[in-house]
């Protein structure tokens, strides 16, 4: 199969978000808040995008952010970019449809502390089962307590 | 006979991911696995964010024992898109031989390991000892055995001299003798065939819906490998070809990798053979500007994914890692569902999950009446026993 032209992308998502060439074979698409469930199905369904890279999170200090990378038999890589407010760090599953987001969802949640709502198992994945439960260690303004106990061996008592 | 619960794992200090798998199990057959890697979580993701980019690669390349070039030629590459550098051709060529040359020895490694859970011994021994002349030809170029340290932005960090390059050449047809022995055993020997046929098969359909990449993919037929869909480094330019297979099972994983092997060797030869004259690297900006780039490499295990975020600083803003065995596992769960506890430790080894030493197994009965410890070892015998009886040995 050919690569993906920027053109079937924007005409795809349209009414969802604005479309953006990054460079060759990857284009990015930085959607509205909460279209995500509708974006996803029109990557899989009309641009056959059925392989989902990596949903990358990241903290930028105002909200949260998800790109979820997505390639199929065209080898273009289109990334679906949503921001999530930091007060409410909630946004639906996409493990229903797609599978393996299933395990990455379960990572962010770890790390992040954002919620995917629908998620069938969102257990600890990454962290050990005695971290502090409202921490969440990749957020930008986490700074490691001293007092707090983080797992693993105790310090012996003074 | 009730379910009962297996344990597996988790800890061995040799492994990148200690990984902790529930199997439940009803009598022989196995009916779900859950999964646990929270083991040793180091938080390198964290400190790449405190670290400028001399520094942070050298921590990258102790992210993993086996592909520890792979994740400082993704970091790197993603570095060097962002800052918009121009490598020299030299330098790529010398990052392609090595990252072959890793692969080697990484296909050589799980060779061993998948002939060890099978109790094939010999085979193990052999292919040990042939990685051995792989590491020594990367000690030779690079000066180290595991960490090569040979990369940094703009380049790497040690030249080839004519003498390495003629002594790397003249050890490649033992190695290729050797492969194409595997390639011949795999055919025809009886131990290999009766424990890698038809065990945890995935069709082409599955591993495409489970999201599989690396070599357990393309033994279900599917063709998806970065150095050709996403090229990067020399893959361009030199003459190689996916392989692909469409067994779905063990023992196409296995072809697989020998076929990768072959086409490993080859690459190899014809990097050393024609490697452009010229420097080696250039010299990177200190910082650089804001960008996000998302940085593909095909290593050993799979795909391989670093996404990066710069913001006009000399750090990385976030660094997302998303590794090959996190991408292979859900399609582990569902090519192990309905096959036999025996199985276990070859399917398990068949996506190459780092996870090669597991420690211990403890078998439970849910309702608590009976409590019994088995180790690895254990279970590895359990599974050579159940296939010599059924084989009627």
């Amino acid at each position: 199969m050919s690569p993906l032209e920027l053109a079937t992308v924007a005409k795809a998502m349209e009414g969802l978000g604005t479309a953006d060439q990054v460079r060759g074979n990857r284009i990015k698409v930085t959607l509205q808040p909460g279209k995500i469930k509708e974006a996803l199905a029109k990557a899989m369904n009309d641009l056959a995008c059925d392989h989902v890279v990596q949903i990358s999170a990241l903290d930028n200090g105002k909200a949260f952010e998800l790109i979820y990378h997505l390639t199929g038999d065209h080898r273009t890589v289109v990334a679906l970019a949503i921001e999530i407010p930091r007060d409410k760090p909630e946004t639906p599953t996409v493990s229903d449809v797609l599978p393996p987001a299933g395990i990455y969802e379960r990572q962010i949640h770890d790390l992040l502390g954002i919620v995917f709502v629908g998620h069938p198992d969102l257990r600890r994945i990454i962290l050990n089962e005695d971290w502090p439960k409202d921490e969440f260690p990749l957020r930008k303004d986490w700074k490691p307590n001293p007092d707090t106990y983080y797992g693993g061996v105790r310090p012996e008592a003074k | 006979m009730p379910e009962v619960e297996v344990p597996i794992g988790p800890h061995h200090p040799a492994l990148k991911e200690p990984v902790s798998f529930k199997v439940i199990a009803d009598g022989e057959s196995i009916v779900r696995l859950e999964l646990d890697v929270s083991y040793n979580h180091r938080g390198i993701e964290k400190a790449a964010e405190a670290r400028d980019f001399v520094r942070v690669v050298p921590m990258l390349e102790r992210v993993c024992g086996i592909c520890s070039h792979s994740h400082t030629t993704v970091f790197v590459k993603g570095i060097e898109e962002a800052m918009k550098l121009t490598i020299p051709p030299r330098a790529q060529y010398i990052r392609t031989i090595v990252a072959e040359l890793e692969r080697m020895h990484s296909h050589l490694l799980w060779l061993g390991v998948a002939a060890h859970e099978i109790g094939f011994n010999t085979l193990f021994m052999w292919t040990w000892r042939d990685r051995e002349a792989v590491q020594d030809m990367l000690e030779e170029m690079t000066g180290n055995r595991v960490n090569y340290g040979t990369n940094e932005v703009g380049g790497v960090r040690r030249d080839l001299t004519p003498d390495v390059i003629q002594a790397a050449l003249k050890r490649l047809p033992t190695l290729e003798d050797r492969i194409a022995k595997y390639a011949n055993m795999v055919n025809r020997e009886e131990t290999m065939l009766l424990r890698f046929k038809g065990v945890g098969k995935l069709t082409k359909d599955e591993a495409l819906k489970y999201g599989t990449v690396g070599p357990t993919a393309r033994a279900s037929g599917v063709d998806y490998d970065i150095r050709k869909d996403d090229p990067y480094l020399a893959y361009a330019e030199v003459p190689w070809k996916v392989i692909t297979d469409d067994h779905g099972d063990v023992y196409g994983r296995t072809l697989v990798r020998i076929g990768e092997l072959q086409q490993s060797l080859n690459m190899v030869r014809y990097g050393l053979e024609h490697l452009p004259a010229g420097p080696i690297r250039t010299a990177p900006p200190r910082a650089a500007p804001k960008a996000e780039v998302l940085s593909r490499y095909e290593a050993p295990r799979g795909e391989l994914v670093h996404f990066i975020r710069t913001n006009n600083t000399d750090k990385v803003e976030r660094l997302d890692i998303r590794t090959p065995t996190l991408a292979n596992w859900t399609s582990v769960a569902v090519s192990l569902v309905g096959q036999n506890l025996a199985d276990i430790p070859v399917v398990v080894a068949a996506i190459d999950p780092c996870l090669s030493c597991t420690s211990r197994i403890t078998i439970v009965n849910p309702k608590g009446r009976t409590t019994g410890e088995m180790t690895w070892d254990e279970l590895r015998d359990h599974g050579i026993r159940f296939y010599r009886r059924k084989g009627g040995f």
